[in-house]
């Protein structure tokens, strides 16, 4: 539960989770049968639940009614998010992270972060490598500057349309590979508990669809889907001493991502056709259309891990070049639709800072600075096309007890992009909602009041 | 249902019954043919230094963070003591719960002694010195001393004159300042249980602490 990973929990994290003390359950154990079968006395489960109380600061519209229904500004998360988690050994150097989440929000059970690994090292451990299989970009990593572990990590996300607070608001695709939608095998060679070095490669495996391939069911599902592979680099140099730990990175990821657009195969096309229907000319790619996404990202951390007290000062920047298909864009755009982007090539930057405070291990906060720019892109994000954002979270922690966390979040936006809001930004004015006018970004500030346990 | 409960019933006592026999069959073929030595442990001494203690206490039983104690070169009968006081949980210090706790839950005697083995036989480090000296020398009398009109024990009868170590008395020499000056804080709020440690360091004042704190890591 401490936020982030020590220079332990990475070490036992690239060991590929197989630190274990556990007795065998059967006698007569020697080292050929070790290596062929293992079984665990007491699986390694653990449960992990978060609730969430979030205010608004002011309750959203309610654009789809013509009477609007009562908007409240306040939602409950009960759970947020209930996870049962095995992390441990499988074998003598196989370990496994295996996620099974009820999320609050979707209403439904089903597989969260995976990350299957097998490690091994030298006699000496100087060299420490392994092979991962996941299905969350970055979930793999060990530490907290960048992607899925990014630092503040308790978010509830509120309201369908977009979210801001937490992981709604726009960012780079590093960031948003996850569960049901990639999956992907990397090797990491860990060196003298300093120097690692990791490639990876991602395919779309898009969960609930019966389908292996990349098809208009599948792409509507996720927004879109990863064209072949995606290969991501990562290195990283820790060095530790006495309380103190410092990490500086970099990654990159480059990704032929299939956006949603309509994307309408022959067979369907011809189905269609059979049944008497016809498409627009113009909502027909086949192959569909590919982006082109260029991710490269530094990231730093550094930890104090004290006698009695704890601080960590983490963050990175990645710069995303997004190269949109010709197919989609409106210089080039030859069907009889509407064209989805405005520039042929698209960047976009993200900056986060985070600093954390832990007093006696019992009493804590942070403070984060996240700031989003971009090329200005009309018809891709709308209004005046801007896709920035700034914010910043505040955050006071009580942890009691090692594996319980109170959490008092607030939230201040000064920029929220056009559709990412609940208060769409670019409509000011709410027709269904009478008297629901001058819309900041501040209007989506946000209270949470959350309680996180793992047991 | 109940007719259906019977009928599972049933059928898991067949299965059991069948697995059981299986289970006999295979344990009669397997006498017959065994040739390793049953190995009593899960993993040698080797394989867990890699995957659990180095992970903290360094590959060689030097640690970089002082929250963690520096092992190399410790006492053999010290560290077979706390493995084991750690598996009873008879050492109820924060960290001790934390880390160790969970760490030594399984481990045989025979690795406990393994481990123990490969650790003291790791090169010692030597202290890395006071940058007060006066204070050094202050600790240094009331380490070899101690202080008998208020019933404080000379540090040498258990820890040797130059903090080596006795027995199970831990060697103290080369050990992380941080790490020491915890431990004496803990003995003396008795949240680490140890009747002569918590009654020295409850009698000595802060000052005295400090100064002895400082003296050993000249050790």
């Amino acid at each position: 539960m401490p936020p982030e990973l020590t220079a332990f929990g990475r070490r036992f994290k690239l060991s590929g989770y197989t630190l274990t003390t556990r007795p065998p359950l059967v006698d007569d154990i020697d080292d050929h049968k070790k290596d062929t079968l293992f079984l665990t006395d007491l699986p390694g489960i653990a449960v992990l639940a978060q609730m969430g109380y979030d205010h608004y600061n002011r309750a959203p519209p309610d654009t789809g009614q013509p009477y609007p229904a009562h908007a409240q500004s306040d939602t409950f998360q009960f759970p947020d998010q209930f996870s049962l988690v095995y992390a441990g050994a499988v074998s003598d150097k196989v370990g496994a992270w295996l996620q099974l989440t009820y999320n609050g929000q979707a209403g439904s059970v089903g597989i969260d972060n995976i990350d299957i690994r097998y490690s091994d090292h030298t006699l000496d451990n100087k060299w420490v490598w392994g092979v991962t299989a996941n299905n969350y970009l970055t979930f793999q990593d060990v530490w907290n500057g960048i992607g899925s572990y990014t630092v503040p990590n308790f978010n509830t996300v509120t309201l369908s349309s977009g979210g801001v607070a937490g992981t709604g608001t726009s960012g780079p695709i590093l960031n948003a590979l996850g569960p049901g939608s990639v999956a992907g095998i990397g090797a990491y060679v860990f060196y003298n508990d300093s120097l690692y070095f990791e490639l990876s490669a991602y395919h779309s495996a898009v969960a609930g669809g019966n389908s292996p391939t990349i098809d208009s069911v599948s792409l509507a599902a996720n927004g879109g889907a990863v064209d072949r592979f995606a290969p991501y680099a990562r290195i990283a140099y820790e060095r530790d001493w006495g309380y103190h730990s410092a990490e500086i990175g970099g990654s990159a990821l480059y990704v032929n991502w299939v956006p949603s657009v309509g994307y309408i195969s022959a067979q369907q096309q011809a189905a269609a056709a059979l049944a008497g229907n016809t498409y627009t000319p113009g909502q027909t790619f086949n192959p569909g259309p590919i982006n082109r996404y260029t991710d490269v990202s530094v990231d730093w951390q550094y930890q104090y891990n004290g006698p009695y007290n704890i601080f960590s000062f983490l963050g990175h920047v990645t710069h995303e070049r997004q190269q949109n298909s010709d197919q989609l864009v409106a210089a080039t755009f030859t069907g009889a639709s509407t064209p989805i982007y405005t520039n042929p090539t698209d960047t976009l930057t993200q900056f986060l800072v985070t600093g954390e405070y832990f007093h006696n291990r019992h009493y804590g906060g942070l403070v984060s600075f996240t700031r989003t720019t971009g090329t200005s892109d009309p018809l891709a994000n709308g209004g005046n096309g801007s896709p920035a954002n700034q914010y910043e979270t505040f955050e006071l922690d009580y942890v009691p007890w090692l594996n319980v966390r109170f959490i008092l979040q607030y939230d201040a936006y000064q920029v929220v992009a056009n559709n990412q809001s609940p208060f769409n930004l670019s409509n000011a004015n709410f027709p269904n909602s009478p008297g629901f006018t001058n819309v900041k970004a501040s209007d989506n500030n946000t209270w949470v009041l959350g309680l996180w346990m793992d047991f | 249902m109940r007719k259906l409960a019977i009928t599972s019933l049933g059928m898991a006592t067949i299965a059991l019954g069948t697995i059981a026999l299986a289970a006999l069959a295979v344990r009669d073929a397997h006498s017959a043919t065994l040739i390793v030595p049953p190995d009593p442990s899960t993993m040698g001494t080797q394989a867990l230094v890699n995957n659990a203690c180095s992970k903290c206490h360094g590959q060689y039983g030097v640690s970089a963070s002082p929250l963690f104690p520096i092992l190399a070169g410790q006492l053999p009968g010290y560290i077979e003591a706390e493995l084991k006081l750690f598996r009873l949980r008879g050492r109820s210090d924060p960290r001790a719960r934390a880390f160790m706790w969970g760490i030594a839950r399984g481990l045989t005697d025979e690795q406990i002694k393994g481990v123990a083995q490969y650790f003291s036989t790791q090169p010692a480090v030597k202290g890395g010195g006071s940058s007060n000296p006066a204070l050094a020398d202050k600790g240094k009398l009331l380490y070899e001393n101690g202080a008998p009109d208020r019933d404080i024990e000379a540090c040498t009868v258990c820890h040797g004159h130059s903090g080596e170590g006795v027995n199970t008395q831990p060697r103290l020499a080369g050990q992380h300042r941080d790490y020491v000056a915890i431990q004496m804080s803990q003995y003396r709020g008795g949240l680490r249980e140890n009747k002569v440690m918590q009654h020295v360091t409850e009698k000595m004042t802060d000052d005295e602490l400090a100064a002895v704190v400082d003296y050993v890591a000249t050790l």
